[in-house]
């Protein structure tokens, strides 16, 4: 089994190489990018600067030299292949480079981003576990009861609304009309003056209805699979033969049916990981948080390709790494699952 | 009489279905005496395994519902038991091992830790250790090989001749009264069948456990059992000692499942006999007997009443017209 999973280990590298080959060359590809902007804004700069140089001689701003120039610095006066090959070395020595719009290092713009997306996410998969779990085999235990039947409507509503739209109601409800909550941001104005205690109680109060968005969605896959599985060990032969042998129905539920319910739950555990870098745009958006998601969204539309590639070598990674985790989660809950 | 321990009295069993409440048992009464083993024989759906369930109440709820009938239990009707005192019958009582023993043992906990909770929950007065030794002296009992290692195997990594052996193992541990063997061969190839039964038999010698022993197989019947009801249609229709029901059976469905016994006596190759027809649907039953339509000795009264369970001789009771 360790063997296998060095030879996952291993595997990493190529798939790695391919993301990273196929992305690299996109934004190679696709118009915009980093000269572009600067043209863009020099253009603009030249025709507020003054209308003497006129409408008629709207023309290239810079000269042939300067975009040449621009050019080396940003690696683009390179074959795609020969850039890649340096942008990889750089990434290899730890360094992701410099944003071309900031231009801070992208190791700190991501750094920056990071204690966000830990909070939301951690707290996400809490509630996901710690919520979803318990409601799954509540209901596996009520089939078909009033219990059973209202928390699955309101269950499928979360799924069937997306989390943005979810946020932008629970906004104009509860920050606007009724005004419980804030309308957006991590912390209040005054916060830098206030004691911990309201600190700690003032991002807990930015923070519910954000989670809530970020929370409605997960809930109905995670319940339901709980539900499914669990109603179908409860009905499962072993389940029969531990009942019989005179262990009480609930005792049996939970040593016996819920173990072996767990483990479609294990099959995607390990890539909880990536709550490293999680974070939906949209509900940042909704709810002005500066997280990963925002981050990476900007990036893209505004073709700071540093950025992109220096967030997708972090998440691929953590992805790869999440679905070796994910594996060993279920050799470790289902002693049937060997890998050679 | 005395010698009695489980009676079922008129026992009726009824289904929820898409049809409405079907009836799978009706009107069954036998009665099980210490130290012997009693085969209920009888082919698919004809309400064994639904009987079985009923004397351990894991009747599959809400669908199955008792209408009517007493199990005692000695002096206690197990059908009256409030459900608080069920796991305190199940497995010390009346233990119970079933047909397909891929699925009846949990795949993902050791089978020492399997047989260890049996043990455990009804001799809690053992420590730890103690509840582990008796594992292992169980697995010797059950003939595995190597039960000191075997304790940490998982169940997939046993053969289903093993697995069997852990589960009557299990059931046994509490040393139960009664032991319900629910077709517990029918998955395993025929020598292997035949050490299940050989075992069970030898087990019965040192323990006196009384057996109920669920199959549909006769030759199995006429193998380890001492007395033995036939079952046709949630009906039993005939029950005697073995040798009595195998010399002389009187029904005449009884008789056609034995004339349907391929034997070494007769000419080789030879047809096997048949029963004509095929058994009524749940809710389409006649309401007289319910072997008319494949019996080849229907009368015109057969139509009208099911035919009461009438004694024909020391022991051997018939529920047949012809008799009565």
């Amino acid at each position: 089994m360790t063997a296998y999973f060095i030879r996952r280990l291993l595997l990493i590298i190529p798939t790695f190489l391919g993301i990273t080959v196929m992305v690299f060359v996109i934004t190679r590809m696709v118009p915009g990018g980093p000269i572009e902007r600067i043209i863009v804004q020099a253009r603009q700069m030249q025709s507020s600067l003054g209308m003497a140089a006129g409408a008629a001689e709207q023309r290239q701003p810079l000269s042939d030299d300067q975009i040449a120039r621009l050019k080396a610095y940003y690696g683009f006066d390179k074959p795609v292949l020969v850039s890649y090959g340096q942008w990889l070395a750089k990434v290899l020595r730890g360094d992701l480079g410099t944003s071309t719009r900031y231009y801070d290092p992208v190791w700190r713009m991501i750094a920056e981003r990071v204690p966000i997306s830990l909070y939301f996410g951690i707290l996400t998969l809490l509630m996901v576990y710690g919520v979803c779990i318990p409601l799954g085999i509540a209901k596996a235990l009520r089939h078909k009861s009033g219990f059973d039947n209202t928390t699955s409507v309101v269950v499928f509503v979360g799924y069937a609304v997306p989390g943005w739209v979810i946020g932008v109601l629970l906004l104009t409800l509860l920050a606007s009309v009724w005004e419980v909550f804030p309308l957006g941001g991590l912390t209040s104005d005054n916060f830098p003056d206030m004691p911990l205690d309201e600190q700690i109680m003032d991002i807990l109060w930015h923070t519910v209805l954000p989670l809530t968005a970020y929370v409605a969605g997960s809930f109905a896959v995670m319940t339901m699979l709980m539900k499914n599985t669990l109603m179908d060990n409860l009905a499962a032969d072993y389940v029969r033969t531990a009942v019989a042998k005179g262990l009480p129905f609930r005792r049996a539920v939970f040593r016996h049916a819920l173990r072996n319910s767990l483990i479609p739950i294990a099959t995607s555990f390990g890539n909880n990981v990536s709550v490293v870098v999680s974070g939906s745009f949209l509900i940042e958006k909704v709810f002005n948080i500066n997280g990963m998601g925002l981050l990476g969204y900007e990036s893209v539309v505004e073709r700071d390709y540093p950025v992109v590639l220096g967030i997708l070598v972090v998440s691929s990674l953590l992805f790869l790494v999440g679905n070796i985790l994910s594996d060993l989660c279920v050799a470790v809950v289902d002693p049937r699952v060997r890998f050679e | 009489m005395n010698n009695t321990i489980l009676r079922v009295e008129r026992l009726s069993v009824s289904f929820a279905t898409e049809k409405g409440r079907l009836t799978a048992v009706e009107d069954v009464s036998f009665s099980l005496r210490r130290g012997e083993t009693l085969g209920l024989v009888g082919e698919s759906g004809c309400g064994k395994s639904v009987t079985a369930l009923s004397i351990m109440r894991l009747l599959p709820r809400p669908a199955g519902r008792i209408e009517a009938g007493r199990i005692m239990l000695e002096n206690t009707d197990l059908l009256r038991l409030p459900a608080a005192d069920l796991p305190g019958l199940r497995g010390r009582r009346i233990a119970m091992i079933f047909q397909e023993p891929m699925t009846a043992l949990n795949p993902v906990h050791r089978l020492g830790q399997q047989v260890a909770e049996a043990v455990h929950l009804h001799r809690p007065e053992l420590d730890d250790k103690a509840v582990g030794q008796e594992v292992v002296a169980m697995l010797k009992q059950v003939r595995i090989p190597e039960p000191t290692s075997r304790v940490k195997a998982y169940p997939h990594q046993i053969s289903g001749g093993m697995r069997q052996r852990v589960m009557i193992a299990m059931a046994l541990a509490a040393r139960p009264d009664i032991l319900i063997a629910d077709e517990p061969t029918t998955a395993l190839d025929v020598t292997i069948q035949a050490q299940i039964l050989s075992l069970m038999r030898d087990l019965q010698a040192e323990t006196g456990t009384a057996i109920i022993f669920i199959t549909h197989d006769l030759g199995v019947i006429a193998e380890l059992c001492h007395r033995v009801a036939v079952m046709y249609a949630g009906r039993i229709v005939e029950s005697a000692a073995v040798e009595t029901l195998f010399r002389s059976p009187r029904h005449p469905y009884t008789q056609g499942l034995l004339a349907a016994i391929p034997r070494l006596d007769r000419t080789p190759k030879a047809p096997l006999a048949t029963i004509e027809g095929t058994v009524p649907a749940l809710d389409t039953m006649p309401p007289g007997c319910r072997f008319a339509n494949r019996c080849p000795r229907v009368m015109e009264r057969c139509h009208l009443a099911p035919p009461p369970l009438v004694e024909v001789g020391e022991g051997h009771a018939v529920a047949c017209y012809l008799y009565s």
